[in-house]
């Protein structure tokens, strides 16, 4: 029997590189097949070529044995059966969540008007079908959860019948609740026979809903196994092509020595919130969204006033009202959202890594020798891979992008560094380098602030793991008492109410 | 793709404009018989295009940070009013006249500043409702009409009519000013805090550039510039009339902005370029007299010079 996609041989070149070479893939119906890579192996340009959002230089693409013609649009693959779901999802915020599902399809009158009515049913079967009746047609896409949202997407992918279902990083954006909705989806979707390729950076996750694991390195096919057959390690080392080495933190063993205090903190969201940290300590907080602990941290970075409480640095208060006092109390805030807040992608790698230096610096001429010394010590120092220091960050990948992230705040020696999702949409082999930087600058007497959903990473590199829940500290884990089971029960709440 | 393709493609990616300025000026030349060419009238181009011309150096500043200024017209008829009634008074020393008439447009640039970034009220408008402001204003104070100041006054008038060693003395003016403008872009913080801004705002604040008052500093500066855009206008005929003066200057002051390279989204931008638009645009302007085109139709040529340069642009980025 035929399969139910076939790509054989693609190649793709952006100008004069090549990001893809003789690539063969293949889904069957029914499968989840995970497409796995470093940032920059190609899989988001392979899964682009199928959808046909790009077109491949040459190679063929077979849907159930038939040969697609070449010059499809992104219209006719969603006929044929190919949905993708980008990781930005592409929706049309001010339009309903029926107009989305059915844009450009829209059922017409015999006038030739919109059939409202019957557009609004439509989408509400659509959405019953999914389990999601909590979702109106009629709702505004813009006040939906991103996890709405995706469910959307998926609404509309089915609408057209689908038969491939690509996702991108579809749960870096969700909860640990969202992402088991939208896994018995999955399940669900896989079952009634539709093969579903799942891109994801989680090792977790694949482990846990794929059957099929297929590695690209540097636009190279690499391998395909079976998920049963390999461990996280092994997908791992496919991806680099080498060895890497996962170690957990020890507890924190140095000195008493607190950098900065909160004293309790107090807003509508936010209650009575606690916090001392010490100098060199590497401390995560952990909870779902909505917990507070990105409010807490933009409190700390001067960013939101709270009703009561104060922020100790060093033993004596600290007046941090505006992002400006902050930077001079030594806070640095590398935020989750990096193009949105963290860096500026059309400005270059020198202008990016000096701009805090500038900032903090006095005088009105900025020193270009003195700009140019310092992101050359910063780019071999976080070993950021680029052509020159005058590319621009919209060249670079995620995980070079967070690098210069990070060494915005190094160069001017922050002592105290909030790392909000320092690792999101990042590739394994990045990942590692950032959490070896983590532990250097911990070391060097740096204190770290982790904000991270990825439990994973949480418990790899946090001495100390602080568990928040609907605006308060509810546990503070060390030692032993580090483990998933606990964060997940404190966070949800379930242990603090079953111990009461 | 050969090496000198690429340096051929990388020069015209960064001076297109600057070619199609001087292919347009052989064109011209030789369709006008060399009049267009003689240094005369290049020298009158240049006087014509440095009132204008300086209006958007302060333009430029203002786009890059991603912001629009469209009071500038108006403005600049407030502050010459200003300038002719203490002119003519005969009450004041003239430089006095001049930095009231200066200050009178940076209040305006201020209030642009102040609303934009306190009550976030879209640039677009804020600038918009200021100079419809400043025009009624200044028609109510000028009664309409137009005003006078003291003709008599040699000095004054050699200000936007004098030359010095043949090179007019607001052409000078304008390059100067855009010299010291070039600095402050690009070797100064507050020129890499502006592009910032204009790039990405979230990130300017997160990076703790104080956005407001960086914002609130070009409208300042656009405005500076508009006033002494005003001096050089006024001075040329010691008279300011309440209701044409500087109408629509803002639009041929953005037009040559954008012709210049710089980006309406913000974040990128050249003072060079800005400089090379004004004298474009004015060059538009005098071909069509010598040639004996309907000055009707001057708008349709402007219009579609704007196009094509934008469009080169536009191709030479891909």
């Amino acid at each position: 029997m035929a399969k139910l996609v076939e790509m054989r041989k693609i190649s793709k070149s952006f100008s004069s590189v090549r990001v893809l070479s003789d690539v063969d893939f293949e889904v069957d119906s029914g499968e989840v097949l995970a497409l796995c890579g470093e940032n920059g192996a190609g899989k988001s340009t392979l899964m682009k070529i199928l959808a046909a959002v790009i077109k491949s230089d040459s190679g063929e693409i077979f849907i159930e044995g038939n040969k697609v013609p070449k010059h499809v649009t992104a219209m006719d693959m969603q006929m044929l059966g190919i949905s993708m779901i980008h990781q930005e999802l592409n929706l049309m915020d001010h339009l309903t969540v029926a107009q989305n599902i059915f844009l450009t399809r829209e059922p017409l009158k015999k006038t030739g008007i919109i059939n409202f009515k019957k557009m609004n049913e439509d989408a509400s079967k659509l959405l019953a079908l999914l389990g999601q009746s909590d979702i109106k047609p009629t709702d505004l896409v813009n006040g939906l959860k991103i996890a709405q949202k995706q469910m959307v997407e998926i609404a509309k992918a089915t609408s057209f019948h689908v038969k491939v279902l690509i996702m991108d990083e579809p749960t870096s954006m969700l909860t640990s609740k969202e992402t088991d909705i939208l896994f018995d989806l999955i399940q669900r979707l896989s079952s009634d026979g539709i093969g579903i390729i799942y891109i994801s950076h989680r090792l977790k996750e694949i482990k846990q809903i794929c059957n099929r694991v297929t590695v690209l390195r540097d636009g190279a096919f690499i391998v395909t196994r079976k998920v049963s057959d390999v461990s996280e390690q092994d997908i791992a080392n496919y991806m680099v092509g080498r060895e890497i080495k996962t170690s957990c933190a020890g507890n924190f063993n140095g000195p008493d020595d607190i950098v900065i205090e909160l004293k309790n903190v107090s807003d509508a969201l936010l209650k009575n919130v606690s916090i001392k940290i010490r100098r060199g300590e590497i401390v995560g907080f952990s909870g779902l969204v909505g917990a507070g602990r990105s409010e807490l941290m933009e409190y700390i970075f001067g960013l939101r006033k709270v009703e009561e409480g104060e922020i100790y640095i060093n033993g004596k208060i600290a007046g941090i009202r505006t992002p400006v006092d902050a930077i001079h109390y030594g806070i640095g805030f590398a935020t989750e959202d990096r193009q949105k807040t963290g860096v500026i992608v059309g400005m270059n790698i020198s202008e990016n890594i000096n701009l805090i230096d500038q900032v903090k610096s006095k005088g009105f001429i900025n020193h270009s020798k003195n700009r140019a010394k310092n992101t050359g010590i910063m780019i071999e120092k976080l070993n950021v891979k680029c052509a020159s220091q005058t590319q621009l960050l919209s060249n670079l990948s995620g995980g070079n992008q967070q690098k210069i992230v990070l060494s915005k705040w190094l160069l001017v020696d922050s002592d105290i560094l909030i790392l909000d999702e320092p690792t999101r949409g990042i590739d394994v082999g990045a990942r590692e380098e950032i959490y070896s930087i983590i532990n250097e600058l911990s070391m060097n007497g740096k204190t770290i602030i982790i904000v991270s959903s990825d439990l994973t990473e949480v418990l790899c590199i946090c001495q100390r793991i602080i568990v928040m829940h609907e605006g308060a500290v509810i546990a503070e884990l060390t030692g032993e008492n580090r483990n998933e089971e606990k964060i997940m029960s404190y966070a949800t709440n379930s242990a603090a109410s079953g111990g009461k | 793709m050969s090496k000198a393709k690429r340096i051929m493609k990388d020069l015209w990616s960064q001076y297109s404009i600057v070619f199609v300025i001087l292919a347009m000026f052989v064109v011209l030349a030789v369709l006008t018989g060399g009049r267009f060419s003689r240094f005369s009238n290049i020298m009158t181009i240049f006087r014509n295009a440095s009132t204008i011309g300086i209006i958007a150096l302060g333009m430029t500043f203002v786009v890059i940070s991603g912001g629009i200024d469209l009071s500038s017209g108006p403005v600049m008829a407030t502050a010459g009013l200003v300038l002719v009634y203490m002119q003519g008074s005969g009450k004041f020393p003239l430089p006095l006249c001049m930095l009231a008439a200066v200050l009178v447009a940076g209040v305006f640039g201020l209030v642009n500043g102040v609303i934009i970034t306190k009550a976030k009220v879209p640039p677009f408008i804020v600038t918009l409702a200021v100079g419809i402001i400043a025009r009624s204003i200044t028609m109510y104070i000028g009664g309409g009409a137009t005003i006078s100041g003291d003709k008599t006054d040699d000095l004054f008038k050699s200000i936007g009519n004098g030359s010095i060693l043949k090179i007019p003395t607001p052409f000078i003016i304008f390059i100067v000013l855009a010299v010291i403008l070039t600095l402050l872009l690009t070797k100064t913080k507050y020129g890499t805090f502006v592009r910032a801004v204009g790039c990405n705002e979230n990130a300017a604040a997160y990076s703790g550039i104080r956005v407001d008052r960086i914002k609130i500093w070009t409208y300042v500066l656009s405005s500076v510039c508009v006033g002494v855009a005003g001096i050089i206008e006024i001075s040329r005929m010691v008279a300011v009339s309440s209701t044409v003066t500087g109408s629509g200057y803002e639009f041929d002051a953005i037009t040559a902005v954008l012709v210049g390279g710089t980006s309406l989204a913000g974040g990128r931008g050249t003072v060079y370029g800005t400089v090379i638009g004004s004298i474009l645009l004015y060059f538009v302007n005098n071909m069509m007299i010598q040639m004996d085109i309907s000055t009707y139709l001057t708008g349709a040529v402007k219009g579609g010079v704007i196009m094509l340069a934008v469009l080169f642009q536009a191709r030479s980025r891909k």
